[in-house]
């Protein structure tokens, strides 16, 4: 018995719990005083999973796919550490191992489902090298904090690279999860969809990330985009092209819930966006990989109920409320399109945050088509949030209208008192927490 | 009256969301029934500055930023005869420490347009804040967001406007942006425009003065506008003065 890690195992259940307890969300907090009593308790405990630990990563899906993960190994049995909240810093990481380990401080766990964020990789992989990583796209994502994507995908590359054993599950579809898969040396797989499913995209003005090849500087040639950089794409000067896609589905649908065909099975879901796609396909080359059974991958998805503020169903009374996540533009056009995949008449509430974990620099919200909003299923707009003046700007510019509404909680109670029943709440990162809580417990009254 | 738009690289320099300073342009020049056409240019084409009325040159990160600047030079005397017949301007982040002699990194130099007589170098850390100006040409306060790694220095040349709130163009002199006959360059994105309407019209004002020899400008009800703008002024005057009295 190692008495040293056994105490930062329960002190960090202690301050998870009471933090509970307080209603805030404690989990980087008792990560990091277990960190600090004992400094080797992520190491030793990471070394006591049985089998294989995965990671995930990208800037979108992380946690719509870790958690996907997880079930399907719970499904077949198998006890799994995972992150599930996505706390996925240093700290999260963690907290997540101490949170899973018995009050002896031992872990009997045989996976792994960690999702990490990009630019904390490398602090995690001191501490253990993960088996499988899932690298699900990159987009810009909070510049302020960041920097640009270029950094980003030099500190990732830097984190694969202190794990070289480790194979990479990339998204084949996305140049530069693609370029920097290949560059870093390590073993690799792709998944994709190589037929062309969405249209219109040709004359999309949505900003598309990496535009220039990353080997040699031209411009890449697409045979179509699904969207953003997603797409069917090689270079005319230079050898870099799309991966072989070992993973590629076919007979892709979507709109309401979504199929296709991979590896010969036919896979379906009742999700909304094209995204879930990707985050699908991740999941089922992760189990293909690690060869584990997929007899029971429909009826999982068939159950899985996603993480808060994924696609998460809110029935108050007569009326639906879905409540969205929606941090950056590639998330943000997604969820747009996924509101207007549904045709019936329904209000929009969109919430925008500028607190450090947001970003403070809002300006990609004029990256965002919100063009596509001036719909006409699209009955009312109210902008929430502390730059909700900014969010009522960026739509008059498009010559949308807005009603600014300072507080959250009675914009979502006028919607449900005057609106079509049918309601659709977006919000950014810091926004989601309270919406999810408010919406929660407006759930249980109508429930009494 | 109609007046064209000239994005320059809008594919490389666009990080920022400066489709939003292009948006704010056309559509203020709409509300006003004047036609605003925009033209991007791509990187390898001939930009022609003949019947240009307002030029943009966005932010772009370092490495495309370095695409654009090793093409540059063939625009440069076109877009040098441009700004010095009183052309308009308006060069952001990246575009802005193009409009100068060079931007100095560590990786060596990267040659810029000499339209005017700056120079930035490297600096670390990156600058990340949001701005609030002071210029008495303007009506109220300029606002913003700034993040860039580069020091820019101006010498005699007149900035956009007097650091109330934030780094500017170096952190040191108190200064941002640039302007130099209708050239307006600057760090201040968010993207510029739409919180600043005085700025737009200015810029909208210097195009039509140049093309049709008036600028009397239509007002336009920009109450949304200056209650964005007064917020981001507040709040952060506020931020200040609580950092101040601790």
């Amino acid at each position: 018995m190692d008495i040293r890690r056994m105490t930062a195992v329960n002190t960090a259940k202690a301050a998870s719990w009471a933090s509970r307890l307080l209603g805030k969300g404690g989990t980087t907090f008792s990560g990091k005083l277990a960190m600090k009593m004992d400094p080797s308790v992520l190491k030793d405990l990471a070394a006591q999973v049985r089998k294989k630990i995965f990671v995930t990563c990208g800037t979108n899906g992380k946690t719509t796919t870790n958690n996907l993960l997880c079930s399907m190994l719970e499904a077949q049995g198998y006890k799994v550490v995972c992150n599930r909240m996505g706390a996925n810093m240093l700290e999260g990481v963690a907290a997540a191992f101490a949170g899973a380990a018995d009050l002896a401080g031992n872990l009997d766990a045989d996976y792994a489902c960690i999702e990490i964020d990009e630019a904390s990789a490398v602090k995690v992989f001191r501490y253990f090298k993960p088996d499988y990583m899932i690298i699900t796209n990159l987009f810009r994502d909070q510049l302020d904090r960041y920097g640009e994507i270029d950094i980003i995908m030099d500190v990732l590359e830097k984190a694969i690279r202190m794990a070289p054993d480790m194979k990479i599950i990339v998204n084949g579809d996305d140049s530069l999860a693609a370029f920097m898969a290949q560059e870093t040396g390590n073993p690799y797989v792709c998944y994709g969809i190589s037929e062309k499913v969405v249209s219109g995209q040709e004359n999309s003005r949505e900003v598309r990330e990496g535009r220039f090849c990353k080997n040699c500087g031209a411009l890449l040639e697409y045979d179509f985009y699904h969207y953003s950089q997603m797409g069917v794409y090689h270079c005319p000067s230079c050898s870099f092209k799309r991966p072989a896609i070992q993973y590629d589905a076919s007979n892709v649908s979507f709109g309401n819930g979504l199929s296709f065909d991979v590896s010969g099975r036919h896979l379906e879901a009742n999700y909304r966006g094209f995204y879930n796609i990707y985050n699908i396909l991740a999941v089922w080359s992760a189990v293909s990989e690690a060869q584990l059974p997929t007899d029971r991958f429909n009826e999982v998805l068939g159950s899985y109920k996603p993480q808060f503020g994924r696609n998460e169903v809110f029935r108050l009374g007569e009326s639906r409320v879905l409540l969205n996540l929606a941090k950056n533009p590639a998330g943000f056009n997604q969820n747009i399109a996924a509101v207007l995949e549904d045709k019936t008449p329904k209000d929009l509430i969109i919430v925008i945050n500028d607190n450090a974990q947001d970003g403070k620099d809002i300006s990609w919200l004029w990256d965002v088509d919100f063009d596509s909003l001036s719909h006409e299923s699209i009955r009312s707009i109210t902008v929430s949030g502390i730059r909700a003046l900014d969010m009522h700007l960026r739509l008059k510019y498009v010559g949308i209208k807005s009603t600014t509404s300072p507080d959250t909680a009675s914009a979502i109670r006028q919607k449900l008192s005057e609106g079509c029943k049918n309601l659709y709440v977006l919000v950014n990162y810091t926004a989601l927490y309270d919406a999810h809580k408010l919406l929660q417990e407006m759930e249980k009254k109508y429930e009494h | 009256m109609n007046i064209k738009i000239v994005h320059l690289y809008p594919d490389l320099l666009n990080l920022y969301g400066d489709r939003g300073n292009i948006q704010c342009m056309v559509m203020r020049c709409r509300w006003r029934g004047i036609d605003a056409q925009v033209k991007e240019y791509r990187l390898g084409d001939r930009v022609d500055f003949s019947d240009a009325d307002i030029v943009l040159l966005g932010g772009g990160s370092d490495r495309e930023q370095q695409i654009v600047c090793t093409k540059l030079q063939s625009i440069r005397s076109d877009f040098s005869a441009y700004v010095e017949d009183g052309g308009t301007v308006i060069a952001v982040c990246g575009g802005y420490q193009l409009l100068g002699h060079y931007y100095d990194t560590p990786d060596g130099r990267m040659e810029g347009l000499s339209l005017v007589d700056l120079y930035t170098q490297q600096g670390s850390p990156r600058l990340i804040s949001n701005v609030i100006l002071k210029n008495e040409e303007f009506p109220y306060e300029i606002v913003g967001f700034e993040n860039h790694g580069g020091r820019t220095f101006i010498g005699d040349n007149k900035p956009f406007g007097t650091v109330a709130f934030g780094f500017g163009n170096n952190g040191e002199d108190g200064k941002e942006g640039v302007m130099y006959k209708n050239v307006i360059g600057t760090y201040l994105h968010g993207p510029l425009l739409p919180k600043n309407p005085h700025v737009c019209d200015r810029l909208i004002g210097t195009a039509l003065e140049r093309r049709f020899g008036s600028s009397q400008l239509e007002p336009l009800d920009d109450e949304d506008e200056k209650r964005a703008n007064r917020y981001i002024v507040e709040r952060f005057v506020k931020e200040e003065k609580q950092a101040s009295d601790r």
